[in-house]
């Protein structure tokens, strides 16, 4: 869900221009993106020092450098990742998830429903139907949490871009995590018996009978490369405001920031750096793309693996935009018992790997 | 015909609506297109993911901003 309605479904209807008109333009795409790639180190520097005259090694080079570094890396690596995603996507589709999670037991449901949420296309304005088209097609309250929570915690963006910048153990770390929360805080709520804490009107929509049947279409080839493009279209567009302001802040960390300062105040040794990462992660709404470089930045700078988990899950998992929108739906009280439960998720995932790295 | 466009009103909505707005002017016809951003409604018809466009009481897609030749082949189709 923290891809705020950037997401599009699979179900594609119309014609679509010729595969081979999109192809051809894909086939000189892929070059021209491993070129700059290349050469986006050296291009930085030569932004940084030369054209801008800056000196290397002082506070105010390495973060321009870090600045100019970072960017079209960043953007590469999303346009990439979110083409490579929305293609895959389209071989999913939250209809067929729901299909395969109705009426599931506690326990098989909801660790298979914290695995689909990883690839599952939904974005925070679907939310609200989702929901209740799960809970109307009989999957339990708590599977449907699981899906809820492992939605937007691991979010596949995020999964592609810490793949590529930090890589497979990190990238396998933030993902296990993230499932064995989603399942657990599925499994806790499940066991709560909240239903009775749904908004009335969401109790009479699941009492109401269904109209007809949804009908699906299977989309072609071109039919999901198009959508892969448009997804790119829709993401970066929307997004690249929010990689800005993460690299700003990503560009300060690593230039200004002493590593003494940031090893004391998130390293592994202080007890109150893991809730202090949940604490300025929650209310930061940024995008798991923005998260990135700031990400880049702590790490680089001796913050604990543990406490930078955290920060990203509790920016990427638990924003308040999410909570506005759930509220249509659920009781203050079924909010707060969602957000206590994902938070001392997060707070443990936290602890455990800042004690076991 | 009826087109009806599902939604609650965030940005990708609102761009399906006027795609299917766009759409209609192409065609000549003479359908009406409504915008529906009622939960409940959205939930009585199976709408999963939003935006979700229907014909007729017929859901075509949904989770997909369709541009308006996508949605002009609907209406003729």
């Amino acid at each position: 869900m923290s891809e705020a309605c950037a997401c599009s479904g699979p179900e594609a209807g119309g014609k679509r221009p010729a595969f081979f008109g999109r192809g051809g333009w894909l086939l000189l795409a892929l070059p021209a993106w491993v070129l700059l790639y290349a050469i986006i180190q050296r291009l930085s520097e030569l932004i940084a020092f030369r054209v801008l005259g800056l000196t290397p090694r002082t506070h105010l080079g390495e973060a321009v450098a870090f600045f100019f570094y970072d960017t079209p890396k960043v953007l590469l690596l999303l346009t990439l990742i979110v083409f490579i995603v929305t293609f895959l996507q389209t071989f999913v589709s939250p209809g067929r998830v729901r299909d395969a999670l109705s009426r599931r037991n506690p326990g098989l449901g909801n660790a298979m429903a914290s695995l689909f949420g990883i690839f599952t296309p939904f974005c925070s304005c679907s939310a609200v139907p989702l929901f209740i088209g799960f809970l109307k097609a009989g999957v339990p309250l708590g599977v449907t949490f699981s899906f809820l929570v492992a939605a937007p915690m691991v979010n596949e963006v995020a999964l592609g871009m810490l793949l590529a910048m930090f890589g497979w153990r990190i990238a396998l770390l933030y993902t296990g995590t993230g499932v064995a929360i989603a399942f657990l805080s599925g499994l806790v709520l499940g066991r709560m018996n909240m239903e009775r804490h749904l908004e009335g009107w969401v109790q009479d929509a699941l009492k109401a009978p269904a109209l007809g049947e949804v009908q699906e279409e299977r989309p072609t080839l071109s039919g999901r490369i198009g959508q892969a493009v448009q997804g790119v279209r829709d993401i970066v567009g929307k997004v690249w405001p929010y990689i800005l302001v993460g690299i700003l802040v990503g560009a300060f960390i690593h230039g200004f920031v002493p590593e003494a300062y940031m090893a004391g105040l998130l390293g592994r040794r202080s007890w109150y750096s893991v809730p202090l990462a949940v604490a300025i992660g929650v209310p930061l709404y940024s995008n798991a793309a923005g998260v990135m470089p700031i990400v880049e930045a702590l790490l680089g700078k001796g913050a604990a693996l543990g406490s930078t988990l955290a920060f990203m899950m509790a920016v990427i998992g638990l924003s308040l935009p999410e909570m506005v929108i759930l509220r249509r739906v659920l009781r203050p009280r079924l909010i707060a018992a969602f957000v206590a439960v994902v938070a001392f998720g997060i707070l443990l995932v936290g602890y455990l790997f800042n004690a076991i790295l | 015909m009826l087109i009806e466009v599902f939604g609650p009103g965030c940005a990708k909505c609102e761009t399906l609506l006027r795609n299917a707005k766009a759409a209609v002017e192409q065609s000549g016809g003479d359908h009406a297109v409504v915008k529906i951003s009622d939960y409940a409604a959205m939930a009585a018809r199976g709408i999963l993911s939003t935006p979700a466009l229907a014909i007729d009481g017929q859901l075509k897609f949904q989770g997909k901003v369709a541009s308006p030749t996508e949605i002009l082949d609907l209406i003729k189709a």
